[in-house]
């Protein structure tokens, strides 16, 4: 039974990693968006200064 | 394009930025072409590669991105050109809407809820062995051992995750009222004080597994509640910043020009049309008006302003245009109360707050149901007491009836906003659910008025020209909906003139001096009664022109049904709603319109107290009132029914007083608004009544100690879970109507092609 004195440590160890891993996601932004990065696979050209041939669409609350 | 330089100026850009410490600015702004998830990763990236930018949050559902940067290496109207660069033009947000609260409240909740879900499995770990160790090889001392580790790890548990109801309870208990909070903060505290005294006994049951779970799917469960609250809010924002609050500025030149109103400066000219909000605090230079001070101070009746008096930003402007020289417009104060509106739907929001009576009632029940199981064993075994009053009380507690309906109306607020319907009163939408009896406005509501060349008819020789510019000259004053419709005729063949001393009478017509000649539009009656002419057959119904001699010319203007009106009077008639038109204007309109609509009920030649008078009688009657109407124009009626619609846009938003707003038009969105209200208070009985049977169900299997601690917390938590999901299916039944009206989104490949 000694290997207790061994395993419950480390196990209590993996969790506070744990915690303080998730903790850093957290305050990181990690989980505030959820639905994009999903599509980022899907990216399949880097975007690039694109040479823009189209003006902006018209904004009516525009300050101009 | 440089029509961003003008946010250089630094009293602009004082509204807009919020400095931080370490020297960045904050921006928060509005961008409406986030239409998929590639285009929100494209925009991030490319403002990310921008000099001096540190971060970039996009947050999709409200249609905001915030951006952290260094105003040294890029300027403000740098930073937006990029923005409209990358085809995702952007509109600076006020500074107060720079809102962390939001993103706080999220990440303390993930945090709460992980550390609870950890520490619970390893508490699990540990119990488990115990509960072999009681069977079999364990000894005594790891046993033992075994209990002070679930001791300890329950520690981060009680003391952190469980804080929420902690701070909850004291709150409840401040306000002096019993809340949901109260029962779950006694189970996690008398669980946890009772397992920790076996503990150090060194005998007895202890329940830290219990515990850990029980804080643990609570914890899930609201976390799916605030998650979905969230969703609503950022919908509800979305929709606000959609209506900024705009004025006309006039230019150097006298032309006026339309601008936001938090892009106005000091000495700045704003001229302001009858019926339309003030858009910053400033001076009146024009002769006197009344003003509607009520948004501001509540005050209702309207007030009197003389020239050189200062009108507030907010108040509503109800007779004869104005000019105003503004003061000042930095002022965040006023910027605050400009946005009226956008109060009053989040004060909507923030009344969903399970404040009910019903709830405390439940709560003090199931507290002396506990006391009474605990005394009841007390006399049978004193030894199953403790475990069975625990029991009684985490099965009984009410989280998930008092969950029904908040969780459900944030949900349909949700869903509304995202489909162009703005809810400034949580409880219009209950009503909505039981309304029977609709009337409606005609014109402008049901109706758009259009005036073609063949509509204008001179009376005394003018060319049709010359009388629709004199009429434009004071319809252009008003925001009534014909006047409207005459301006936007004249404005395409040529600029209207000036109209001085204009005065706008309800329900009868405007009249003013345009080249030094008294003139007056408006119903046939108005318009010839200073000439003392009867009005003659054929202008009978027609919007007339006339000056002192008599009548000048008439305008007959075609009016075509709203696109979405049949759709909206279908479905409440097959919905059982009886339906009615009431408006001001004369009978053969009035019938016109009605026939093509199949509308029965119709009441032509109505003043605003008629129209009350109706709606009261309906009241009397029994019946469940709606009005809908445009807004600006029939206040008091809308006011006086049980549940108010107005159609409005831009700025009358920021006035019209009624209980739902629907943005841009959508006349039809009021069908839905009603399908998904009728839905609401579906979901809300029935969540309410599933929880209180499951209650009923357990109570007395727990109180007779059949229930262990534990499996009543799985119960209670997985029953609140279930109603807030449940809540989830407000409005997704529904045939999904298209909820942007931007057109196709735009997609990286398209831009390069």
């Amino acid at each position: 039974m000694n290997i207790l004195l061994v395993l419950i440590p480390v196990t209590s160890l993996i969790v506070g990693v744990g915690v303080w891993l998730f903790f850093w996601a957290v305050n990181h932004q990690q989980f505030d968006d959820l639905d994009s990065p999903a599509s980022v696979p899907l990216l399949d050209d880097q975007p690039e200064p694109a040479p823009l041939t189209e003006p902006p669409k018209h904004n009516p609350t525009d300050p101009s | 394009m440089n029509g961003y330089a003008a946010w250089a100026h630094p009293q602009l850009a004082a509204q807009v930025l919020r400095p931080r410490r370490d020297g960045c600015s904050e921006i928060a702004l509005r961008v409406e072409s986030l239409n998929d998830a590639r285009q929100v990763l494209w925009l991030e990236q490319r403002i990310r590669a921008l000099a001096g930018v540190r971060r970039v949050a996009i947050d999709r559902p409200a249609q905001r991105v915030r951006v952290v940067w260094d105003a040294q290496r890029t300027t403000l109207p740098a930073l937006l050109e990029s923005f409209a660069a990358a085809c995702c033009p952007a509109q600076p947000l006020q500074r107060d809407s720079i809102d962390d609260a939001r993103a706080q409240e999220q990440h303390q909740a993930l945090k709460h809820l992980l550390v609870a879900g950890m520490c619970s499995m390893q508490v699990m770990t540990y119990a488990f062995v115990i509960y072999v160790g009681v069977v079999d090889f364990v000894d005594f001392s790891t046993r033992s051992l075994f209990r002070w580790l679930g001791l300890l790890t329950t520690l981060p548990v009680v003391f952190y995750s469980a804080q929420p109801f902690f701070a909850g309870t004291v709150r409840e208990l401040r306000e002096r009222r019993l809340g949901i909070n109260l029962p779950v903060a006694l189970a996690v505290l008398l669980v946890f004080l009772a397992s920790m005294f076996n503990t150090l006994r060194g005998s007895g049951e202890i329940y830290f597994d219990s515990v850990t779970m029980f804080v643990f799917l609570l914890l899930g469960g609201r976390y799916v509640e605030l998650r979905s609250r969230h969703r609503s809010g950022a919908l509800g924002d979305a929709a606000i910043d959609a209506a900024p609050l705009l004025a006309q500025r006039r230019r150097a030149d006298g032309e006026l020009e339309t601008v936001p109103a938090i892009a106005l400066l000091p000495g700045d000219r704003v001229h302001i049309a009858e019926g339309s909000a003030v858009p910053a605090d400033g001076v009146l230079e024009s002769a006197g008006v009344q003003v509607d001070e009520a948004l501001l101070s509540g005050e209702s009746r309207p007030v009197r302003r003389a020239r050189g008096e200062r009108l507030v930003a907010g108040s509503v402007l109800l007779s004869g245009p104005a000019e105003l020289r503004v003061e000042h417009s930095g002022a965040s104060t006023t910027a605050a109360r400009l946005d009226a509106l956008a109060t009053r739907a989040r004060r909507a929001r923030s009344l969903i707050a399970p404040s009910d009576r019903e709830i405390g009632r439940f709560v003090a029940r199931v507290l002396v149901l506990t006391v009474l199981t605990a005394l009841g064993w007390l006399l049978v075994d004193p030894s199953r007491a403790f475990e069975a009053a625990v029991a009684v009380l985490v099965v009984a507690c009410p989280c998930s009836f008092a969950l029904a309906r908040p969780a459900a109306l944030t949900r349909a607020l949700g869903v509304l906003a995202a489909r162009g319907v703005l809810v400034t009163s949580g409880k219009a939408l209950y009503a909505l659910a039981r309304v029977d009896y609709a009337l409606f406005d005609k014109t402008g509501t049901l109706g758009v008025p259009q005036l073609d060349r063949r509509g204008v008819e001179p009376l005394r020789g003018d060319t049709p020209e010359q009388v629709l510019q004199l009429a434009a000259a004071l319809a252009h004053e008003s925001s009534h909906p014909l006047a409207r419709a005459l301006a936007d005729a004249a404005r395409q063949q040529a600029l209207p003139r000036q109209a001085q001393s204009v005065r706008v009478s309800a329900g009868g017509g405007i009249c003013g001096e345009v080249d030094g000649r008294a003139l007056r539009l408006g119903r046939a009656d108005f318009a010839l009664a200073p000439s003392g002419r009867a009005v003659s057959v054929g202008i009978a119904d027609a919007l007339v022109l006339a000056d002192a001699d008599g009548a000048i010319a008439a305008f007959r203007l075609a009016e075509q049904p709203r696109v979405e009106a049949r759709r909206l009077l279908d479905a409440l008639r097959a919905d059982g709603v009886a339906v009615a038109i009431a408006s001001g204007d004369h009978a053969n309109r009035v019938d016109a319109l009605a026939d093509r609509l199949d509308v029965a009920d119709r009441y032509a030649r109505q003043s605003p107290d008629d129209k009350l008078a109706r709606l009261q009688a309906s009241h009397a009657e029994g019946r469940v009132t709606l009005a809908v109407g445009d807004g600006s124009n029939d206040a008091p009626v809308l006011a006086g029914a049980d549940v108010s619609a107005a159609l409005a846009s831009g700025t009358e938003l920021a006035q019209s007083h009624a209980d739902l707003l629907l943005l841009d038009g959508h006349l039809g969105s009021l069908a839905d608004a009603r399908a998904i209200a009728r839905q609401l208070q579906q979901v809300t009985r029935r969540g309410r009544r599933w929880s209180l049977w499951y209650n009923l169900a357990a109570v007395p299997f727990a109180a007779l100690g059949l229930v262990t601690p534990w499996l009543a917390a799985i119960g209670m938590s997985l029953s609140s879970l279930l109603v807030v999901l449940y809540a989830l299916r407000v409005g997704s039944t529904e045939p999904a109507a298209p909820a942007d009206v931007s057109g196709p989104p735009l997609r990286p490949r398209e831009l390069h092609a």
